[in-house]
């Protein structure tokens, strides 16, 4: 019932889904339906049942549900080995983003039973029956499990999360004490995976314009980095109704985290910062 | 396709329709439709002040209204979403002074001070209104 | 996503850029909730004390300084977090041209009903 760290995985469900149609709101060309029943593999004695969503641009249908059966035992403990091993044995098809497959590069972030969490760090026992595995929340779909960021990425770029200096470089580095650098703890470390920002319903209904946790979670790792000279055109780009003012502590994105960081007290700094400024 | 250039736009990954419903966004939720409510109960209020300063048919009639059955269930579902609204209103103010963000504490506030203090505060108020009255 | 949009992805993410306004909001919304803490329970503890008496008692509860003051008061609070609280829903979920009707709407009814409430209460306390 309470949680204490991200990773939790509840263990009673009241709700699976809020209760709105399967298609509320949904355009035609997203509407999903049903898929292929995949063969279970021959002899297998533990199986699990994955409803994977699966998309193919070239073929002009919609999306689709496809149901495998994975062998337990020929496959390792992650929702990601989950998901190789279906591409090795049964669908060569299926398209998803991999690469460190130990948490740290962000590329496998998907919503996996209603929840977005890196596939690679997520165990299958862990996960309901079936499991359900779809591309993360609220995205475009270039292909199966695979989402277009650029937006995403677009709305990083424009925070501009570089150091902000018009003071000469000194000799050496420029000068922060431990304290000042255990500032940053809790930001810096964020893998970009945008579990926070895809989780968000603020970021569903008003993606275009507001920033989202991760976003802003990396604006306040600039203003919160004593180094940087840019606070005041950093605070002037994101006092906005919609880019900053759109979070209503909803909290989702700090229950998400992969990485056990926290956006939610990310975007309160800024707001304090924002009313510091002011008075 | 009958115009190869032509693009068909890509579909959108479900969101409210496949995201789980989690204590963070349901609580959010239920702040902001206990909100909404609770703007209706001011134009009822109003009213209600209006009737009281016209006389004492106006507001005879008005406190028959809500005297009325529908008109004490709506009363119980507005206490209840005052208390709802109040607790979950202080705990959002909380956050802003940047306290309480560690994910046991909005679950522990989550459950304690908004679905349980808010359940006995209306329980409380209803018991006292209902033996003041007589 | 429109597929018309031929905008690069960071167009469209600057839009038309930081309207560099929003703390006076975020703040007036948190004042005015302060405010309503104390206010919205002297109203609830009030109503629950006048549930049994009559109409004579309860003009005469209200004309008091005190309470038709802190219902002035709670007026004023009570539709400025209302009309802040609204128009933030109303920008969340309407996204056409109706939302500036909606906004304009909702601003004038809470302007208006806050004025009737406000005025009801002096009627009662200086001319009842």
């Amino acid at each position: 019932m309470i949680i204490e760290s991200s990773d939790q995985v509840p263990r009673a469900t009241l709700l699976k889904r809020f209760p709105v149609a399967r298609n509320l709101g949904v355009a035609p060309e997203s509407r999903i339906g049903r898929g292929k029943t995949w063969p279970a593999p021959a002899g297998a004695v533990r199986t699990k049942s994955f409803d994977v969503y699966r998309y193919d641009p070239d073929s002009g249908a919609n999306p689709r549900l496809d149901t495998f059966q994975v062998d337990l035992d020929d496959c390792g403990p992650m929702a990601l080995d989950a998901l190789v091993w279906i591409k090795n044995k049964v669908d060569p098809t299926l398209t998803f983003r991999r690469s460190c497959r130990e948490g740290v590069c962000g590329s496998c972030a998907m919503t996996m039973d209603g929840t977005n969490w890196l596939a690679c760090t997520r165990f299958i026992k862990d996960m309901a029956t079936p499991a359900a595995v779809y591309p993360l929340a609220n995205m475009p779909v270039i292909k199966d499990l695979v989402p277009d960021t650029a937006h995403l990425f677009a709305q990083y770029a424009m925070i501009q999360p570089w150091l902000k200096s018009s003071t000469p470089a000194p000799q050496q580095e420029r000068l922060q004490s431990p304290e000042e650098r255990s500032q940053l703890d809790g930001y810096y470390e964020c893998i970009l995976c945008f579990c926070c920002t895809s989780g968000c319903p603020s970021h569903w209904w008003n993606g275009e314009r507001f920033l989202g946790p991760a976003v802003l979670l990396q604006a306040w790792r600039w203003l919160a980095d004593t180094r940087d000279e840019g606070a005041e055109e950093r605070l002037d780009a994101l006092e906005d109704p919609f880019r900053l003012y759109r979070c209503h502590t909803i909290l989702n994105c700090t229950r998400t985290c992969p990485k056990h960081l926290n956006p939610g007290k990310a975007i309160a700094e800024i707001k304090r910062m924002m009313i510091e400024r002011h008075g | 396709m009958s115009n190869p250039t032509a693009k068909r736009p890509r579909p959108l990954s479900p969101n409210i329709q496949n995201y789980r419903p989690q204590l963070t966004s349901v609580l959010s939720i239920v702040n902001r439709i206990t909100g909404v409510v609770l703007s209706l109960c001011a134009v009822v209020l109003v009213i209600w002040l209006i009737a009281a300063a016209t006389g004492p048919q106006a507001y005879t009639a008005v406190q028959g209204a809500i005297a009325s059955w529908p008109g004490q269930i709506m009363l119980f579902a507005s206490t209840f979403a005052f208390f709802l609204h109040l607790r979950g209103g202080i705990r959002h103010l909380v956050w802003d002074t940047v306290h309480g963000f560690e994910l046991r504490s909005i679950y522990a506030s989550g459950w304690l001070v908004v679905v349980a203090a808010a359940a006995l505060l209306t329980a409380a108020a209803w018991i006292v209104g209902l033996w003041m009255a007589g | 996503m429109n597929p018309q949009d031929t905008r690069s992805p960071l167009a469209r993410a600057i839009g038309l850029g930081s309207a560099n306004t929003g703390v006076g909001h975020w703040w007036a919304e948190r004042v005015s909730a302060v405010a309503l803490v104390p206010l919205t329970l002297w109203l609830v503890a009030s109503i629950i004390a006048q549930s049994g008496s009559d109409y004579a008692s309860f003009i005469a509860w209200l004309g008091t300084p005190l309470a038709s003051i802190a219902m002035i008061l709670l007026l004023i609070a009570l539709f400025h977090h209302t009309a802040l609280g609204l128009q933030v829903v109303i920008e969340d979920y309407v996204h056409s041209g109706r939302k500036f009707a909606a906004l304009v709407m909702t601003r004038l009814g809470c302007i208006g009903l806050a004025t009737a409430g406000i005025v009801a209460t002096l009627r009662i306390a200086f001319i009842e």
